[in-house]
């Protein structure tokens, strides 16, 4: 029987990161729930309680994000290399990769992709992430901060249309992180195994035996 | 017409010419009070509480009475002969006020006119909300009173921008968004918005046209959605905008700490429903703002109804959470419509 190897795929910084990432999103999300149908859903006890654990998980993932930003920018300096899809992800890779998804998964294929540390996503995830880390997240942290400092940056507000506009867009971008929430969690279950994924973003160490 | 029509008709002439007479008389001696008090050399002889300012007293009801209703007994050789005529108390007419404001926090604090000088004093609804404030901040300064809020109150500077105190410190019901029209004064490029004066807006309609034509653009006597959105989208190239501010109808004089305001949800938990009668306030040339009322549910559009205005929780757009509701049904649509195939193909994958 050949042994299991294993490789090093999540550095520590990186998964400190993405479960505290993790965590504040969610409570984002159901206190965000709160904050907006507050006649229907009381979770916090109180709708400043709420406000105020909003504000605070607000804080902690714009924080968490400049580090994760400034940790693939200047510390692994990897960030173009596995976030931005290449010329032959953009002309195979995305068809092959949702093809894949689609179709031969289906029919019991290998994923056409295999992870290194140094090409940790395929070509979808690479895409869809660069949306997330580099448009929806700035842009999330962005409209929150001003939502939280309407007097004071009331010019800035202006600037981006109005407190209707950043509210609205708040809102749809949380919408959207709470679907990818969904697709997320389920693509997390296509490894080998059911949990085979979950583990290296536990320990860091991914099983390369056997690799979909 | 038979002899009863005839003498309701006569009673009715005679009433209409009494109450007009009155008036013309009231007029008249109004007139000859003002003719000393309504010039500033009086503030000269006898200090700036002699003055009257005839147009803004005008527009008080206490203008209909007439002076000599409160200040009895002017002699005939007044001013000469020194005697200072007395003043009426104002509970002599408003009791009721009186009592119920005797019975407050407030009450030992101030006196009426502290608050309400009854030669300028204005109906509730033809003050704004800035107004109000403004009367508050004479003795509650205005930083102090953020700062004591801020320690309960998150985005304290923005509530105390957007109520009226009364709002919150009174048992005042039956609670409105009035929006009315800012402006930085002067044009200046980077001066704060203040809520515009009728001379301002008086500028940028033609002449003789009222000003309420900036917002009802068809003159109806109230306003459409689609005319408050017309109105914001061409505020926004004027440097002017529409600010809500969340003011009660029915205004009383129990100024208290009442303990459901501590509440946030007494605001951002009352629902859509509650937020759905709103009115633009336009000022008047004697200081005094008349109101125009809005298309009901207008807060609650999702961009241009009111851009600038928002209260979470209460003013959500219906529109908006149904793209919502579409996108995470979308992000579902994921797990399970694939995973329906995932566990329908299973088979195949265990071959391999």
């Amino acid at each position: 029987m050949k042994p299991t190897e294993y490789i090093y795929l999540t550095p520590m910084p990186v998964r400190i990161w993405h479960w505290l990432n993790a965590l504040g999103i969610v409570t984002l999300c159901i206190t965000g729930l709160q904050i907006r149908f507050p006649e229907y859903v009381n979770i916090f006890g109180t709708y400043k309680a709420a406000i105020r654990l909003h504000n605070t998980a607000g804080i902690v993932v714009s924080i968490s994000y400049f580090l994760w930003l400034f940790y693939y920018m200047f510390v692994t300096r990897s960030l173009a290399k596995l976030y931005v899809p290449n010329l032959e992800d953009i002309k195979r890779g995305f068809l092959r990769q949702a093809l894949f998804y689609c179709f031969y998964y289906f029919k019991g294929s290998p994923n056409p992709h295999h992870e290194t540390p140094d090409n940790k996503f395929n070509p979808l995830q690479k895409a869809g992430y660069l949306v997330i880390m580099l448009v929806l997240l700035p842009l999330v942290i962005f409209t929150g901060i001003l939502i939280m400092n309407v007097a004071p940056l009331r010019e800035l507000i202006l600037v981006a249309g109005g407190i209707k506009m950043l509210v609205s867009a708040h809102y749809l971008i949380a919408c959207s992180f709470l679907a990818f929430l969904f697709v997320h969690v389920y693509l997390a279950t296509m490894g080998h195994t059911p949990f085979a994924h979950f583990k290296p973003m536990w320990t860091g160490w991914e099983e390369s035996e056997g690799h979909h | 017409m038979n002899m009863q029509t005839c003498r309701l008709m006569s009673y009715l002439i005679m009433l209409v010419l009494s109450v007009v007479s009155v008036a013309a008389a009231t007029g008249a001696e109004n007139g000859k009070c003002l003719s000393c008090h309504g010039s500033k050399d009086i503030v000269g002889k006898g200090g700036e509480r002699l003055y009257v300012d005839e147009a803004k007293f005008a527009a008080t009801t206490h203008a209909m009475i007439g002076c000599t209703s409160c200040h009895e007994g002017v002699t005939p050789g007044h001013p000469q002969d020194g005697f200072r005529p007395p003043k009426a108390r104002c509970k002599e007419c408003h009791s009721a006020i009186q009592s119920e404001y005797a019975q407050s926090l407030h009450g030992s604090k101030a006196a009426c006119n502290d608050c309400h000088n009854p030669h300028t004093v204005k109906k509730p609804l033809s003050v704004s909300g800035d107004d109000i404030n403004a009367q508050c901040a004479k003795c509650h300064g205005t930083q102090k009173i953020i700062t004591s809020h801020a320690k309960w109150l998150p985005q304290a500077d923005l509530h105390m921008d957007a109520i009226p105190c009364i709002t919150c410190h009174t048992g005042s019901k039956n609670y409105v968004i009035t929006l009315y029209i800012q402006d930085r004064p002067e044009k200046k490029k980077h001066a704060d918005f203040k809520v515009a004066t009728y001379e301002e807006l008086a500028r940028l309609v033609p002449a003789g046209k009222d000003i309420k034509s900036l917002v009802d653009k068809n003159g109806d006597g109230s306003i459409s959605l689609q005319e408050l959105r017309k109105f914001n989208i061409e505020a926004r190239r004027k440097d002017m905008r529409l600010w809500g501010m969340m003011t009660p109808e029915v205004v009383t004089h129990s100024y208290q700490i009442l303990d459901n305001r501590w509440d946030c949800s007494f605001c951002h938990a009352a629902g859509p429903k509650t937020m759905q009668t709103s009115y633009v306030a336009f000022p008047d040339q004697n200081g005094t703002y008349s109101r125009v009322a809005v298309e009901k549910g207008a807060v609650l559009d999702l961009l241009y109804g009111t851009p600038d205005f928002y209260m979470m929780g209460s003013t959500r757009s219906t529109p908006l959470n149904i793209v919502g509701a579409l996108i995470l049904a979308g992000g579902l649509m994921v797990p399970i419509g694939h995973g329906t195939f995932r566990f329908l193909t299973r088979k195949n994958r265990k071959e391999h």
